[in-house]
C-alpha cells in the first residue's frame, strides 16, 4: 500500500472513566508502529496539545446530556470517520442503570438538592445520536480488537462483528465452563471477539460487549435459575452492562 | 510381533522414550475434567479420563490454522507453513479415534485438503481401549466404536500390572522394538485380553433405544418432528456442542494484515452451524433461521446426511455434546424421543 499523508486521529470522551483511551495508552511498543500510520493530534491523556482538525475521532462514553448531542454531532461533522470506543460508546454500558428509573429520581438520588441545577437525558450509545462508521466493544477494550478495527479502518474496509456468543472463542480455548463449575456467566448471550479474555483469567463473563443480535434469552434465563440463581440476580447479570438493549430480553425477563 | 507386553512400572520409562521421538501429546487433569496437551512431565498424565474437553482434533485440524502467507504490491503468496513436525497422540479412546477416522473421510475427499493431509501423515496414535464407561453420557456401544476398530497404529488395554499393546502399524512397531522392558505378548496375555473383553460386553450396552438401522429410519422420518421444537427452545446456540465433536469440521477463513499493511496470512477458523448467521447468504436470507432448525442440522449431519454420502455414522459416541451442553440437550434423549416417536 502507497504510504499518503497519514490520517489525523483524535480522542474525545464523554460520560465514561476514561478507562478505554487508557487502553490505548496501554497498547505498548505497537503503539509507536501506529504511530507510522497515524497522526494522534488530540490524546489528552497522553499529551499536552490539543489539534481541532482531523479525520478520525475516536470516541468514549455514551451520551447523557443535552450539550452532550451538540457536541458529539460537532465532532461527527467534522470527522471523515467516527468510530466508537468502549462499552459506554457502543452499547451504552453501565451508564444504561440510570435509565432503569425516571430522570428525577436519577438527579435526585446523584445530586440531592441540587438537582434542579443538572441537565440530563437518558444514557444513550453514539450510534442513537449520530451515524457510527466503527465499533470497538468491551470494557475496556480488547487490545487486539483496538488494532484489528485500526487496520480495516486504514484499508476503508468494514469491520464485522462476530454475531455469536462468547462460548465459540471461550470453548476453543478449551476453558473448563462456568456453569460445569456450577457458577454462571454471561458467555452464552454476549456477543464473542475478545477471545474469552475474562474466563482464560479465571473470571465470569460480565456481558460487556452487549449481546449478539439474537439472544437466547428464554433459554440463559432458564440455565441461570436451574443454577439456583435469582430472577433479581439475573436481572442484575443481564443489566450490569445491556440496559440500552433492554428491548431484547425485557419480554423474557421483566415479566 | 503383533501384540506387545509392557509392565505398569515401565510405562513412565517409555513415554520418555517416546517424548524423544516426537512432541508427545496426551490427556491430564484441567480442574474437574481433562484435556488434551504437550507433555513436559510424564507423571502428570491421567490415562483413567472422560473425554478431554476438545477432543483431539485441535492437533489435526486447529482451532486457528495459518494457510498462507500473502503480500499485496508486489503481489505473491506462499504456504504459511513450510515444515510439519513428527507427534504422538497418546492414550486417545477409541471413540476419538473413530472420530479421526470420520476426519480422514471429509479431508480426503476431492479436493484433498493438503493442511489436514500433512499433518495426518506427522502423526501416530497410540489409544487406550476403555474397559469401562467414562460416565452414562456416551452412546459409543451403540455407535460401535467401544471397540478398537482400527485407525490406529498402537492400542494398549490396561490388564492387571500389564498394558497389552496391539501393533497395527509398521510406524507403532517401531516405538515398542528394540526396548528391554517391552516384550512380545504370549498366550497367557493374549488370554487374558480376551477374557478381558468378554467382561466388557458384560457392562457395555447398547445404550440408544434402538440399533444404527432404526436410527437412520427415525431420523428419515422426522425431519418435522417437534422434538426438534423442545431442543431449539432449550439452546441457546453457545455452539458448546460442535466445538466439541471429534467429527464436526466446518471452518471460516479470513486475511489478517499486518501493520504494514502490505503483508498478510490467510487463516481458517472453527465455524459452527449452530452459529446466528452460519447458513444466511448474500442478500440477507437466512436457510437455518430457528435455533430449532440449527439444532436438528447438527444431528442429521451425525446420524443421516454422512450415512447417504459416506455410509457412515458421524457420532462416535464420546458423550461430549451432552456433556458440555449447559442447557441439558442430550443425545441419547433427542435420539431416543425420535424413536420413540417413529414407533408410538
Amino acid at each position: 500500500m502507497k504510504k499518503q499523508s497519514k490520517p489525523k486521529v483524535a480522542f474525545f470522551d464523554f460520560t465514561d472513566c476514561e478507562g478505554c483511551q487508557l487502553q490505548f495508552a496501554n497498547i505498548g511498543s505497537t503503539l509507536l508502529d501506529l504511530t507510522e500510520l497515524v497522526d494522534i493530534v488530540n490524546f489528552r491523556e497522553i499529551m499536552s496539545e490539543a489539534g481541532e482538525d482531523y479525520d478520525i475521532a475516536i470516541v468514549e462514553g455514551s451520551i447523557s446530556t443535552d450539550n452532550d448531542v451538540k457536541r458529539i454531532q460537532k465532532i461527527r461533522e467534522k470527522a471523515k470517520v467516527l468510530v466508537a470506543f468502549g462499552s459506554c460508546a457502543t452499547i451504552g454500558g453501565v451508564n444504561g442503570i440510570k435509565n432503569r428509573t425516571s430522570l428525577e429520581l436519577a438527579k435526585k438520588r446523584v445530586y440531592g438538592d441540587k438537582a434542579d441545577l443538572i441537565n440530563t437525558i437518558k444514557a444513550m450509545p453514539l450510534h442513537e445520536v449520530v451515524k457510527v462508521d466503527y465499533k470497538i466493544l468491551n470494557c475496556p477494550p480488547y487490545i487486539p480488537e483496538i488494532i484489528a478495527v485500526l487496520k480495516c479502518i486504514l484499508m476503508g474496509k468494514p469491520y464485522v462483528l462476530p454475531n455469536y456468543a462468547l462460548c465459540v472463542e471461550c470453548k476453543m480455548n478449551e476453558n473448563v465452563c462456568r456453569y460445569e463449575k456450577d457458577q454462571e456467566c454471561m458467555g452464552p448471550v454476549t456477543r464473542a471477539g475478545c477471545n474469552s479474555w475474562c474466563v482464560n483469567n479465571g473470571n465470569r463473563c460480565y456481558g460487556c460487549r452487549g449481546l449478539v443480535d439474537n439472544p437466547a434469552s428464554e433459554g440463559a434465563k432458564d440455565i441461570l435459575l436451574k443454577y439456583g440463581l435469582k430472577l433479581e440476580d439475573i436481572m442484575n447479570s443481564f443489566t450490569l452492562y445491556n440496559d440500552c438493549q433492554g428491548e431484547k430480553f425485557d419480554q423474557y425477563l421483566k415479566k | 510381533m503383533k501384540y506387545a507386553v509392557i509392565n505398569k512400572e515401565d510405562l513412565n520409562k517409555w513415554l520418555e522414550h517416546l517424548k524423544k521421538k516426537a512432541r508427545l501429546y496426551a490427556p491430564k487433569e484441567k480442574e474437574n475434567l481433562f484435556v488434551f496437551r504437550p507433555v513436559k512431565d510424564v507423571s502428570k498424565i491421567c490415562l483413567e479420563y472422560i473425554p478431554t474437553i476438545l477432543p483431539p482434533k485441535k492437533y489435526y485440524f486447529p482451532q486457528k490454522e495459518k494457510l498462507l502467507k500473502f503480500q499485496v504490491n508486489p503481489f505473491k503468496t506462499a504456504k504459511a507453513i513450510e515444515e510439519f513436525e513428527e507427534f504422538i497422540l497418546f492414550g486417545v479412546h477409541t471413540c476419538d479415534i473413530a472420530g479421526i477416522q470420520c476426519m480422514d473421510v471429509i479431508f480426503r475427499e476431492s479436493p484433498e485438503d493438503p493442511n489436514y493431509l500433512n499433518r495426518k501423515e506427522k502423526m501416530t496414535i497410540i489409544g487406550i481401549e476403555c474397559l469401562k464407561y467414562c460416565d452414562e453420557h456416551a452412546n459409543c456401544t451403540s455407535m460401535a466404536t467401544h471397540v478398537p476398530r482400527g485407525g490406529y497404529d498402537l492400542m494398549m488395554v490396561d490388564i492387571d500390572k500389564v498394558f497389552i499393546i496391539h501393533i497395527n502399524s509398521e510406524k507403532g512397531e517401531k516405538l515398542v522394538t528394540g526396548l528391554s522392558y517391552i516384550k512380545e505378548a504370549k498366550d497367557e496375555d493374549m488370554f487374558r485380553l480376551d477374557r478381558a473383553r468378554e467382561e466388557k460386553k458384560k457392562i457395555f450396552k447398547e445404550e440408544l433405544a434402538a440399533p444404527l438401522p432404526k436410527v437412520y429410519d427415525a431420523f428419515d422420518k422426522s425431519f418435522g418432528s417437534q422434538v426438534w421444537k423442545d431442543v431449539g427452545k432449550k439452546c441457546v446456540a453457545c455452539g458448546n456442542c460442535t466445538a466439541v465433536c471429534p467429527t464436526c469440521y466446518c471452518f471460516d477463513t479470513a486475511d489478517d494484515m499486518e501493520l504494514s499493511l502490505n503483508d498478510g496470512i490467510r487463516y481458517r477458523i472453527w465455524n459452527s452451524c449452530q452459529m446466528d448467521d452460519f447458513a444466511k447468504v448474500a442478500g440477507g436470507e437466512d436457510f437455518r433461521k430457528g435455533r430449532d432448525s440449527r439444532q436438528r442440522h447438527r444431528y442429521y449431519r451425525k446420524f443421516k446426511y454422512p450415512v447417504d454420502k459416506f455410509n457412515r455414522y458421524f457420532c462416535v459416541g464420546c458423550g461430549r455434546c451432552t456433556r458440555t451442553c449447559m442447557a441439558d440437550i442430550s443425545l441419547k434423549e433427542t435420539v431416543n424421543s425420535l424413536i420413540a416417536g417413529q414407533s408410538a
